[in-house]
């Protein structure tokens, strides 16, 4: 028989053949080339506090600043707070803050809380952090990024957190939209990028979990988190999780993001940015527990 | 001589067109602009809305503007209505090309609180496929439909004074707009098919782009069906309502081409890249009729093919049901353009 199939559908995830039709009809590389990939499972911290967030959605810093904390001691395994920024950046290091300005941005208390831990716990001069979310000039000029998206779906990529946080480093956003979402990851390989990133943290505390292209906020819910590692695809992963188990969660029935976040998987399996299987991920998870949506 | 003569002709005809021409557009701008009150409550706007069209709607809200340009977009028009100690209220109008197309627009979700306005536009009672609403509010975001408008109007706060506000901005929108009823198109869709399988109204989706098909029910990354705004389509699931056992739910996917020609490649194309091991069984050259179906991994699919329309339903639990549901929605469309006919 003829094989005239050309593009992904939704055939592709039924089967399990996404990787091989993106490989052919997208990306035009071998799926599984894992080059970056960490050894053994990648670690992933959800720490989360109820009360992070008033009933005004007003953010509260100094407990922010106890689940950024938290977060950094757990990500790197270290005793004390020093001990684990330094083992993130170091002092001359020219770091980037890479925040979400769009759709369900990220709160500027946490841009604020690590700024300040970085100067605190490092010793970093303030004209050495750079807010670097924009043209790939910003990363170029940093020695270290910690990417800080917000989390939220996306409606041309499905989810709009990690893996799509410095598309704006690529120059042609519009080329990063539909199937061509797949390779999103590429972009964390661009000299100005590759191996930068010490830290993705993600601003949870306030997600939304419907896709847009506007903010409903009937979609945003307080889940008061911050989800963290070093994995990126990893932590994506974890946000996914999240996000679908919610939107169920609201409407009772399968509800799945649509379209398919083709990104996560292809970050994974294309550009070796980390795992994106449940099971080579550990979740480690701090605080509050009620609607955690990891089970 | 005589080119001073045409000269002054053309200067005298340009001063009597142009302000013909002016007065056409006014009268355009007037009848698509919604005049909104300077305050409600302790909010206060701007002297004037901010107008996006489709040359800076990417500017306004990046890849977001795909929706809007996805179905008859005309322009935006947005304000800002801010107030000491309240946060602010955002109101965008968007003014699309026809009814249908506004109502596209809030057919992509059917959650909230159904509101009723008041007009001074009579409204005969006509039944409705879809839900009834025409404005859905929920947690501060008013979305409603009201002729050729979608208007959104968001609190970022939502209080009882904000919702008090939100609500009477969306009052003033749909004042004295006529209201015509939703897109024939939805004719297509019964309410049950046979004994078994029930319309979801409140998942009904009408669109013209394959990327809000994807965000309604995900088929294929590519544009398969060959959708654009010449294109009219709906789509719904239907419930299993007995006991049988049987998959629980399927999704039905109507389209409407502006030939026949066009449906036919349409489906032709379909068929190549998501059918393509089965054999087609029809001459994409000249069919005008044709049934068929598939079974794949999701359950069995049928589409057909009747004359501009194409119908397709996905993931039936056999056969039968496949091609039970294939002829319910064509012989809808045949008995409509029938009576119409008549």
């Amino acid at each position: 028989m003829e094989n005239k199939q050309k593009g992904l559908t939704r055939r592709d995830f039924i089967r399990g053949t996404v990787g091989a039709t993106l490989a052919v009809s997208v990306l035009r590389v071998l799926w599984a080339k894992g080059s970056e990939k960490a050894v053994g499972p990648s670690l992933v911290t959800v720490v989360r506090d109820k009360n992070v967030m008033d009933a005004g959605l007003k953010v509260n810093s100094n407990i922010l600043q106890s689940m950024l904390d938290r977060t950094v001691l757990q990500v790197t395994g270290k005793r004390k707070i020093r001990e684990a920024w330094a083992d993130l950046v170091k002092p001359d290091d020219i770091v980037g803050l890479v925040p979400t300005p769009h759709l369900n941005p990220t709160h500027e208390e946490l841009v604020d809380v690590v700024k300040a831990s970085l100067m605190k716990e490092v010793g970093i001069p303030e004209k050495n952090i750079i807010m670097a979310q924009g043209g790939k000039r910003k990363p170029g000029r940093c020695t270290a990024l910690i990417s800080m998206p917000a989390l939220k779906g996306h409606w041309l990529t499905g989810i709009g957190t990690v893996i799509k946080n410095y598309i704006m480093y690529s120059g042609r956003p519009s080329n990063y939209h539909q199937e061509k979402s797949a390779k999103l990851g590429e972009i964390w390989l661009i000299p100005e990028v590759k191996s930068k990133t010490r830290l993705v943290i993600v601003d949870a505390i306030h997600p939304l979990c419907d896709k847009g292209p506007q903010s409903d906020p009937r979609y945003k819910w307080a889940y008061n988190g911050l989800i963290a590692g070093t994995d990126p695809v990893a932590v994506e992963t974890v946000c996914l999780k999240i996000l679908t188990e919610k939107r169920h969660a609201l409407r009772g029935e399968p509800w799945p993001i649509s379209p398919p976040p083709i990104c996560v998987e292809a970050a994974d399996k294309v550009y070796g940015l980390g795992t994106s299987k449940m099971e080579e991920i550990k979740i480690a998870h701090f605080g509050w527990e009620e609607d955690l949506l990891l089970g | 001589m005589t080119k001073f003569y045409l000269k002054t002709v053309s200067y005298f005809v340009a001063i009597m067109i142009i302000p013909l021409s002016l007065k056409g557009i006014s009268a355009e701008m007037t009848e698509k602009t919604v005049n909104l009150p300077k305050s409600m409550g302790v909010w206060t706007r701007s002297d004037s809305a901010r107008i996006i069209d489709s040359s800076n709607i990417f500017h306004y809200m990046n890849g977001g503007g795909e929706l809007y340009l996805a179905y008859g977009f005309d322009h935006l028009e947005v304000n800002e209505y801010t107030a000491d100690r309240q946060d602010t209220i955002l109101v965008e109008v968007y003014v699309m090309n026809t009814s249908d197309d506004a109502f596209g627009l809030l057919s992509l979700d059917w959650g909230g609180e159904p509101v009723t306005f008041q007009s001074t536009v009579s409204v005969p009672f006509k039944p409705t496929v879809s839900p009834p609403a025409r404005a859905l509010y929920g947690g501060g975001l008013l979305r409603l439909w009201a002729d050729t408008i979608y208007a959104r109007v968001m609190a970022f706060r939502e209080t009882a004074e904000s919702k008090e506000a939100v609500l009477s901005l969306g009052q003033k929108i749909a004042a004295k707009r006529n209201m015509p009823g939703e897109p024939e198109l939805l004719k297509v869709l019964p309410k049950a098919m046979g004994s078994d399988w029930k319309l979801r109204k409140d998942r009904i989706g009408y669109f013209r782009s394959h990327l809000v098909l994807n965000s309604l029910y995900y088929l294929s990354h590519q544009n398969i069906l060959n959708l654009d705004h010449s294109t009219e389509a709906v789509t719904a699931p239907y419930e299993n309502i007995s006991n049988a056992g049987i998959s629980k739910r399927v999704q039905v996917l109507f389209v409407k081409y502006a030939t026949p020609g066009r449906a036919r490649k349409a489906l032709d194309n379909f068929h190549n890249a998501y059918l393509h091991e089965h054999r087609k069984g029809f001459d994409p050259g000249v069919a005008k009729r044709h049934m068929n179906s598939f079974n794949i991994e999701d359950g069995w699919l049928g589409y057909s093919l009747d004359g501009m329309c194409v119908v397709i339903v996905f993931e039936c639990p056999n056969r039968e049901s496949a091609q039970m549901i294939i002829k319910q929605i064509s012989c809808s469309t045949i008995n409509r353009e029938n009576n119409h006919g008549k």
